[in-house]
């Protein structure tokens, strides 16, 4: 969807702005496990360089959503494209008919996604740089030294330069997953999914991962954050998305979701939530 | 494969009553290795020497064939003096074995169940005994059930072994049968059946004993 | 009984037989090996027909003796006309035979591996070959290692019941001697002893890589 500039003004400017093809579009998803419908008709836009932070209640379908992003789970109906190409599966122009793509070419659409876990991220029988290294010359090809030089680089960006030698084991979970943001950004995606990567760590090394996922974002890169860190998800997020029983709820920009949402939903959810923290 | 009903019709008791042999021998074996397995693991906790003679007696009986065992009971006791049958040499041949087996199966269902249970039941006030009972030992039957389960059917396969010292359990019965008949593959073939069957009936009652247990928790 | 002589005489004629027995264990392994990571592999990722026949397979071997199916192949070569030299024969049936439990052993390293592994490889572009080949399958090794190990120890064991059918290793090479010096006891605690020290060796190395691996996952 390309915009056109017609003329300078501001308002067509903005205008422009917004109709930019956006980075992540989702397109009325629908998922059941067994007989439980755990996505229905989510549809969802990202632009690049948004920040989106999806919350909700779990079971809500937030980390379904992000799974299926990069089909890392099947889904029955919608279509995803990432920066305007398909991921997962093909509408037949003619035909409107759904088609799946190849293995081959799921595996290279994933390379413009980065993802991130709650656990068991990182590769334990390599070493930090190996992990880090490991896609980038065995799926881009990419020749060793530079895939090692552009590893520190990263490792130099999370601040773990002097870890590139150790193995995952001898390393925080704060550590672990800041290694596991490096590795994603190792193949250069577009745009980086965290699903809870801070839900299975102690708390006093959350921070060190935010502040990570700060910089990133920062720098512009796209990113869609599923969390219960609601400060941060005020800190970071661009907007901020609810979600509930596998539908978008409510969406909009932080402080207004999280200060005068519109629907009782989002209200009851914050209210449960206000009574255990202080946002 | 000629299909000779005769022959089958003459067969099949034949093999039925090795087949008794064997689960005699079979069940005997379990059954004194649950205790004297039992004891083992026991003997093993503690540390002065009979820890030591305990584990040593493990190592020895994993690391060294049955078949080894057995030719040394039968053959080595009889020429002492004491000479033992075939079936009771086979029994304490496969015993001393097992119950080797037996008491690492216990010790390693005694060792996962987590020192957290162990805590939060005297956390609770429990005496000593009354932790065991209630909390220690269910869960360690439980874990105990599946390699015990295995290992029994491992016994029965072994049972053939003791056709070396010349016991008329189904193996030997089956040797028999093939050096005197042509019917070489129905022979087999019985034999392979029957044994099928005693070891899937052995899977399913631990099966079935499992289930069971984790009712009864 | 405290005589040794008639062993130490008779120890270096023992001592070859070990040799055998070492030689016939590794040409069963070897292939036992490989086609035991192929049968897992297609358990886990083949189609329901293949699962099916491998599960039909590992159910015989589950529930036949190893002897049994020995003393079947050293009936049958003959009929069959194929002529291969028995030595080959007993090793090809010893690694069908194991081949079977090594299966489930590389199978369960590979189940055990978190869902998170696969999902992290994915999500870097790798397609599934490469991600067995440089995330699971290493991992999967080293988790399989040391029940692995266990089953070479009951391999070399196992080597022991070729001596029934008639095959020369340790066990067979002590029968002889035994019955030329009516010595059995000092004679088969001999080939024990032998044996224990084959054995013995391997299981101390699998309790290395057993330490190895909880260090490291």
């Amino acid at each position: 969807m390309e915009g056109t500039l017609n003329d300078a003004s501001s308002s067509a400017i903005e205008l422009a702005a917004t109709q930019q093809r956006p980075m992540l579009e989702i397109a009325g998803l629908r998922k059941r496990f067994g007989t439980v419908e755990v996505l229905r008709d989510v549809s969802l836009a990202v632009s690049p360089g948004e920040v989106v932070v999806v919350i909700g209640p779990s079971g809500s379908g937030k980390t379904t959503l992000l799974r299926c992003t990069n089909l890392l789970e099947e889904y029955e109906r919608g279509t995803i494209m990432i920066d305007g190409e398909p991921i997962g599966y093909r509408i037949d122009g003619r035909s409107g008919r759904r088609s799946r793509m190849s293995e081959r070419e799921i595996a290279r659409a994933r390379e413009r996604i980065g993802m991130v876990f709650q656990s068991f991220n990182l590769f334990p029988h390599m070493n930090v740089l190996q992990n880090i290294v490991a896609a980038p010359i065995r799926v881009k090809r990419i020749e060793r030294r530079q895939a090692e030089a552009r590893a520190r680089e990263l490792l130099a960006m999370v601040g773990l330069s002097d870890k590139a030698a150790e193995h995952p084991i001898r390393l925080s979970g704060g550590q672990q997953q800041r290694v596991a943001i490096a590795r994603a950004l190792a193949m250069d995606p577009k745009i980086m999914l965290f699903d809870e990567i801070t839900s299975a760590l102690d708390p006093e090394l959350v921070g060190e991962v935010l502040a990570a996922m700060q910089q990133l974002a920062s720098d512009g890169m796209t990113m869609v954050v599923v969390t219960h860190e609601m400060s941060f998800a005020r800190d970071i997020a661009d907007r901020i998305v609810f979600m509930d029983g596998g539908v978008i709820v409510e969406e909009g920009k932080p402080d207004q979701l999280l200060f005068a949402p519109q629907t009782e939903r989002v209200r009851a959810f914050l209210r449960r939530y206000n009574d255990r923290y202080r946002i | 494969m000629p299909f000779d009903p005769h022959f089958i019709a003459r067969l099949i008791p034949a093999l039925l009553e090795g087949a008794a042999v064997t689960v005699e021998l079979a069940a005997l074996t379990m059954a004194i290795c649950l205790v004297w397995g039992l004891l083992v693991a026991l003997a093993q906790e503690l540390r002065g020497p009979l820890g030591w003679i305990a584990g040593g007696y493990i190592q020895l009986v994993r690391n060294t064939p049955l078949l080894i065992q057995l030719y040394l009971v039968y053959f080595g006791f009889s020429m002492a003096g004491f000479g033992l049958s075939g079936f009771a040499s086979g029994l304490l041949a496969l015993c001393a074995q097992n119950g080797g087996y037996v008491a690492e199966i216990y010790r390693g269902g005694l060792q996962s169940v987590s020192v957290r249970q162990f805590e939060a039941g005297r956390a609770l006030g429990m005496r000593r005994w009354t932790l065991y009972t209630t909390v220690i030992l269910p869960q360690v039957v439980a874990r105990v059930i599946p390699p015990l389960t295995n290992q029994s059917i491992s016994i029965i396969k072994d049972t053939s072994q003791v056709a070396a010292i010349a016991v008329m359990e189904i193996m030997k019965i089956t040797e028999v049968w093939v050096e005197t008949s042509a019917n070489t593959y129905d022979v087999f073939l019985g034999a392979a059946l029957i044994y099928l069957a005693l070891t899937s009936i052995a899977g399913l009652v631990g099966k079935l004993t499992e289930r069971r247990l984790a009712f009864a928790q | 009984m405290k005589e040794f002589g008639p062993l130490i005489h008779s120890l270096w004629y023992l001592l070859r037989g070990a040799g055998m027995t070492v030689l016939m264990a590794t040409s069963a392994a070897l292939p036992a090996t490989i086609l035991g990571v192929l049968l897992s592999l297609l358990h886990v990722f083949g189609g329901r027909l293949l699962r099916s026949a491998i599960l039909g397979y590992l159910f015989l071997i589950r529930g036949i003796p190893l002897l049994v199916l020995l003393t079947f192949v050293y009936y049958l070569m003959p009929l069959t006309g194929i002529d291969l030299p028995p030595f080959w024969g007993v090793v090809v049936v010893i690694s069908l035979y194991y081949a079977a439990f090594i299966s489930e052993v590389f199978r369960a390293g590979i189940l055990s591996l978190p869902q998170a592994q696969w999902d992290a490889a994915r999500s870097l572009g790798m397609t599934r070959g490469l991600l067995l080949q440089i995330v699971i399958l290493p991992q999967a090794l080293r988790l399989a290692a040391p029940p692995y190990v266990s089953l070479c120890v009951s391999l070399v064991k196992a080597t022991s019941l070729v001596s029934i059918v008639g095959l020369w290793e340790l066990t067979m090479a002590s029968r002889e001697v035994v019955e030329r010096t009516l010595a059995p006891f000092q004679i088969f605690i001999g080939a024990a002893v032998i044996y224990f020290c084959i054995c013995y060796t391997l299981a101390l190395y699998g309790r290395h890589l057993e330490r190895r691996v909880l260090l490291g996952h």
